[in-house]
């Protein structure tokens, strides 16, 4: 009876307190998107993954706040889908192989490009340089000068170095996105 | 509860009612709700497959906008919203871009952790928008789901490996081994089953939370994989037969590896396939499908009895189990087996209907069967059995329920009828009142059409009724809504009609046609007049047929006017007037057509005239019998009405099985025809000109059973030879590359030179390629005969010799009037010789051997002797360069000495008359 009572209460409460939060991750093949997926979900971090062909959708509840994860695949044939997932979201999530100095170039023409599209004006932006366990990884200030982070000026632009294999940064990353999801509310 | 449920249903209907693709389209709006109604989204994807089944077509645009709001639906776990998903997925597969996209969440789906209706679902769905590229990344997901214990994984994965083996079989065919085993597995049911008796019926086998299956289907699937994946390697299908069957036989009933009834039916047909292909296996095959004819399934005893049925060249002894099986099923309570039993009756009766006989009892009660169906088999199976006394009887019955049927079956009895009335000629006044009747009826096109048809027969074949048909056909066209039919009947009408006693009767009919019809048949109606005006003597009529026509020279219709005009000045003309309009020759028009084309794709047919007497003179009775074999195999497919009531649910199986019965010929003049295409495609070959002669067959030149079938086409051009070899490569995992073919002359004397070889670049297993080898005829003014011996270049291989033979250069030819044309030609160009042909045992065999060695044409009626110890054999032909040569050979039979024969040739050149003459030496 108690656990009725109990359980009647939550869902009560996760009525008036529950938030929802959509959120897409996008970025260059490779970055690790679908790890930081995981190691949200679950706190696991497995090395090798298979390449996301098309997308992965995977609700993750956090205390009172559930997220809608949208991982779309970095494969050149699915840049030009992105736009479609990033429709109407909360945040859009940019992973980034911040040691990974050669596709620098290519990301920062990705994400311009997405950021161009009139569609997705105003939605803020969280960009994460992950994998900044390996040594030759950028810092934060060099990802914000490489990518060109200061001439997005028509929306909330954020920068973070982290590391999904060692778990560093991710909660601050999760804070900056429940902040998003109460912000917007 | 009851009525509830009802009311939700009319509701869900009233939904449905007046759908509207923009309105539904834009509801679609409601996937990207957050958070999504599962009921609804449910509610408009049914509404799209909805309207996807009625035949709503979508742009590519809008299909792909809507296929990316359904995939937003991923993030439901609402089970019945995620199956919807699944099926407009499949649905949109083929019309919206991009559908890759979905590829990992149905991976996703499909792992063995996730629910169980998601899997067999998923996989489904995914084979639908992958490709051959991706295949290898999902192998082992597919491999491991075929071998699942749950049937509907299992089958969900066989099928989907099924519809994916043509795009990916060098994949598929490494998963042999797990299909093999899926064939194998234990059913689920048998062991919870087993478990629950252990312990007493205490648990409840739907403890499982989802359905079993107990239908077995999964080892249909696989069984249809494995044929799929073996179906070319016969020694292993016989294998996989022997070995199904075999366990199956010693132990029906108990733990038999093949459960399913459908897996049989599937095994009957491989079995019957290899049957009709292999003779050695004729033998064991046909015991194997004798002993399904026991087995405890209707369906698998059905299906044996019809392959059975199906054989070709069966004995009666053979068949009588069949027919044992197909008589009991006969006299069942239950409508399919009767329908399936006596359509197949039916089909036997047109070839064997003594065979049939045994069943008569048993198909007369079916006359007044309650299933029209099945009683218009059984009449027209009866009229095909029964003997002349009960025909009278059995129309009667018939008139009484044409009104009730289709027209499908209609023309069923029509034909019926038609073999009838040929069967039993002294019937003919009951059969043609009966046709007479049913072509006053309301019908459509195809069934007016059987009618005419069987009344034309009527007139061909039985002289006393033609007056009595023509009068019918007469009536028939005064109110005819059908144009092709009217201008058929007047074509018989000025054929036939001069020839009865009184031909004024039908001038009347015909000239009605011309007040009253359109174009098309006044000018039908004009050349039926026309025949009546050359054909009759009376003056009389002559002169009314003349003005008739007179009238129509001011028709409004410039086709009309034309052939009135042509038609008068021909019967002014007597010799003219035989020679068009009463010319019992035609042109082969396959041929006609294809010279024509030619003719004018050329670049000098500006300067030459087409040369009419290079496509083959045929008669109006060759035309028929080709027409003739046209309208068999449609009567054969009409037949063949009810087919698509197959019973085999899950993935049509086996095309190949069925696509082999009736082949029909292709005739001679079709197959040059496509020889004449394959050539000019080649640019090298197309240089040469007019294509004169092919070989009929082509020449084996190796064994069957090797590792590569060469057969040889020779093709004649008026400077060149070509020899085509056509390669097929049966090694199942080799490539032969940049494959040629060297011929050597085994007479060095240099009147052929080898101009080019076209090789083939790769000859992947299976597939049959033509590598051409183009000779220059040195000498053109006399015909080259020589022998080659020819290597198979890419691995050196003999293969047997090619002749380069008279025959070669003569086309076949018909002539109308030999004598007068033998006369024409004169004894100038005669060459007369006498052979003893002492290794020919009969006369037939040396015709047949005569016709093929000089390449002619037997004209009439000579090609079969009527007499066994003497023959005239009459020839014609055309040789290289348009020469017509005449041949005419007398020949005698002693079983002493053999056949001995005197031929003559003839033609405007004796040179071409010696050569002609030695080829029989």
């Amino acid at each position: 009876m108690a656990s009725v009572v109990r359980a009647l209460l939550d869902w009560l409460r996760s009525l008036f307190f529950k938030t929802e939060l959509e959120l897409t991750l996008v970025g260059l093949q490779n970055s690790g998107k679908t790890t930081l997926v995981n190691v949200i979900a679950s706190g696991q971090f497995t090395e090798d993954m298979i390449p996301t062909v098309g997308f992965n959708m995977r609700k993750v509840t956090k205390g009172n706040v559930t997220m809608k994860l949208w991982d779309i695949g970095g494969q050149p044939r699915f840049r030009n889908m992105w736009e479609r997932y990033c429709r109407g979201v909360n945040a859009i999530v940019f992973v980034l192989d911040s040691a990974d100095l050669e596709k620098l170039e290519a990301a920062k023409n990705e994400l311009k490009s997405l950021l161009d599209k009139p569609q997705l004006s105003n939605i803020p932006v969280l960009v994460l340089g992950n994998k900044n366990d390996l040594p030759e990884a950028l810092s934060v200030e060099e990802i914000i000068e490489q990518m060109n982070l200061k001439s997005i000026n028509n929306r909330e632009v954020s920068c973070y170095s982290i590391s999904a294999k060692n778990q560093v940064n991710i909660d601050i990353t999760l804070q900056w996105l429940i902040k998003k999801g109460k912000g917007s509310k | 509860m009851n009525t509830a449920k009802k009311d939700e249903d009319s509701g869900d209907l009233g939904i449905f009612y007046h759908l509207d693709k923009t309105t539904v389209l834009q509801e679609a709006r409601v996937f990207n709700d957050s958070p999504i109604s599962p009921r609804k989204c449910r509610l408009l994807l049914t509404k799209i497959v909805y309207l996807l089944h009625l035949g709503e077509t979508m742009a590519t645009q809008e299909a792909t906008e809507l296929f990316f709001s359904v995939t937003k639906l991923f993030q439901s776990k609402d089970i019945a919203l995620r199956q919807m998903v699944y099926l407009v997925i499949k649905e949109l597969s083929t019309v919206a871009e991009d559908v890759i996209m979905v590829t990992s969440s149905l991976m996703k789906d499909m792992q063995p952790k996730s629910e169980l209706t998601y899997r067999a679902n998923a996989i489904r769905a995914l084979c639908k928008i992958i490709d051959a590229s991706m295949l290898p990344s999902v192998e082992r997901f597919l491999k491991a789901a075929i071998v699942d214990k749950t049937p509907s994984i299992s089958s969900a994965a066989l099928v989907s490996s099924y519809h994916l083996f043509p795009a990916g079989k060098e994949v598929i065919k490494r998963w042999a081994n797990e299909v093999h085993e899926a064939i194998n597995c234990k059913p689920p049911s048998l062991t919870s089953s087993a478990s629950s008796y252990l312990t007493s019926f205490s648990s409840n086998t739907s403890s499982y939370g989802n359905t079993v299956s107990t239908s077995n289907i999964s080892q249909y699937h696989a069984l249809g994989l494995l044929y799929l994946i073996r179906q070319h390697d016969r020694m292993a299908v016989t294998k996989l037969i022997q070995q199904l069957a075999g366990t199956g036989r010693n132990s029906y009933g108990g733990g038999s590896v093949l459960r399913s009834s459908f897996a049989y039916c599937l095994l009957i047909r491989f079995a019957a396939k290899i049957l009709d292909e292999d003779p050695n296996s004729r033998q064991p095959m046909y015991e194997l499908l004798e002993g399904w004819l026991r087995h405890k399934s209707d369906i698998v005893n059905f299906e044996a009895a019809k392959a059975i049925c199906n054989i070709k060249n069966t004995t009666r002894k053979e068949l009588n189990p069949a027919i044992s099986v197909l008589q009991l099923f006969l006299s069942s309570p239950k409508p399919t087996l009767r329908f399936a039993a006596i359509r197949t009756l039916n089909k036997l009766a047109m070839t064997q209907p003594a065979a049939v006989q045994p069943c008569n009892v048993d198909m007369e009660n079916l006359i007044t069967d309650q299933n029209r169906s099945v009683a218009t088999f059984a009449i027209t199976t009866l009229l095909k059995t029964g003997n002349e006394a009960s025909v009278d009887r059995l129309m009667k019955q018939i008139s009484g329920f044409m009104s009730e049927i289709s027209d499908e079956f209609k023309v069923i009895v029509v034909d019926a009828i038609r073999s009838l009335c040929l069967k039993f000629p002294s019937k003919q006044a009951v059969m043609l009142s009966f046709l007479s009747g049913v072509l006053r009826d309301e019908g459509g096109y195809e069934f007016k059409r059987a009618v005419v048809e069987a009344i034309f027969d009527l007139v061909k074949y039985i002289p006393e009724c033609k007056e009595a048909a023509l009068a019918h056909l007469c009536e028939f066209i005064e109110d005819c809504e059908f144009t092709k039919l009217s201008v058929r009947v007047l074509h018989l009408l000025g054929v036939e009609g001069p020839k009865t006693s009184t031909p004024t009767k039908y001038i009347r009919y015909i000239y009605n046609r011309v007040i009253l019809e359109n174009s098309i048949v006044r000018a039908a109606a004009i050349s039926a007049l026309a025949k009546f005006g050359v054909s009759v003597p009376d003056a009389a009529v002559k002169k009314s047929i003349k003005v008739l026509i007179t009238r129509c020279l001011d028709d409004n219709d410039d086709e009309v006017r034309d052939r009135a005009t042509f038609f008068l000045k021909i019967m002014e003309d007597g010799e003219n007037a035989e020679k068009y309009i009463k010319d019992d020759a035609t042109y082969s028009l396959g041929v006609l057509e294809r010279q024509l084309v030619q003719y004018v794709s050329s670049p000098d047919s500006t300067s030459k005239p087409f040369d009419i007497s290079s496509v083959p003179l045929i008669t109006k009775a060759q035309a028929e019998a080709e027409s003739l074999r046209e309208r068999s195999t449609d009567l054969a497919s009409v037949q063949t009405i009810g087919t698509t009531t197959s019973v085999l649910p899950g993935p049509t199986v086996t095309p190949t099985v069925a696509a082999d019965r009736n082949v029909t010929p292709t005739p001679n003049v079709d197959q040059q025809q496509l020889y004449a295409q394959q050539l000019e495609k080649v640019p090298e070959i197309a240089a040469f000109g007019h294509l004169f002669n092919s070989s009929t067959k082509p020449v084996e030149l190796t064994e069957s059973e090797t590792e590569y079938v060469v057969g040889c086409v020779k093709h004649m051009f008026n400077e060149h030879v070509i020899f085509q070899f056509n390669i097929n490569n049966t090694l199942n995992d080799k490539v032969l590359e940049n494959v040629s073919v060297g011929m050597t002359p085994e007479s060095e004397d240099g009147s052929l030179e080898e101009l080019f070889t076209i090789s083939a670049a790769k000859i992947p297993y299976d597939q049959t390629v033509s590598v051409y080898v183009a000779f220059k005829k040195l000498d053109t003014s006399e015909p080259i005969l020589a022998t080659f011996s020819n290597t198979l270049k890419f691995i050196i291989k003999d293969v047997e010799d090619v002749e380069l033979v008279t025959g070669d250069y003569v086309l076949p030819t018909y002539v109308s009037d030999f004598q007068s044309a033998w006369d024409k030609l004169g004894e100038d160009g005669q060459v007369v010789e006498t052979f003893a042909l002492t290794a020919m045992s009969s006369l037939r065999a040396a015709c047949t051997e005569i016709i093929d060695l000089l390449g002619m044409s037997p004209v009439e009626n000579t090609g079969t002797p009527q007499s066994n110890s003497v023959h005239t054999l009459l020839l014609s032909g055309t040789f290289l360069g348009g020469v017509k040569v005449l041949a005419k050979g007398r020949m005698s039979f002693a079983s002493s000495t053999g056949v001995t024969m005197e031929l003559s040739v003839r033609s405007s050149d004796e040179k071409i008359s010696q050569v002609v003459i030695r080829s029989i030496a």
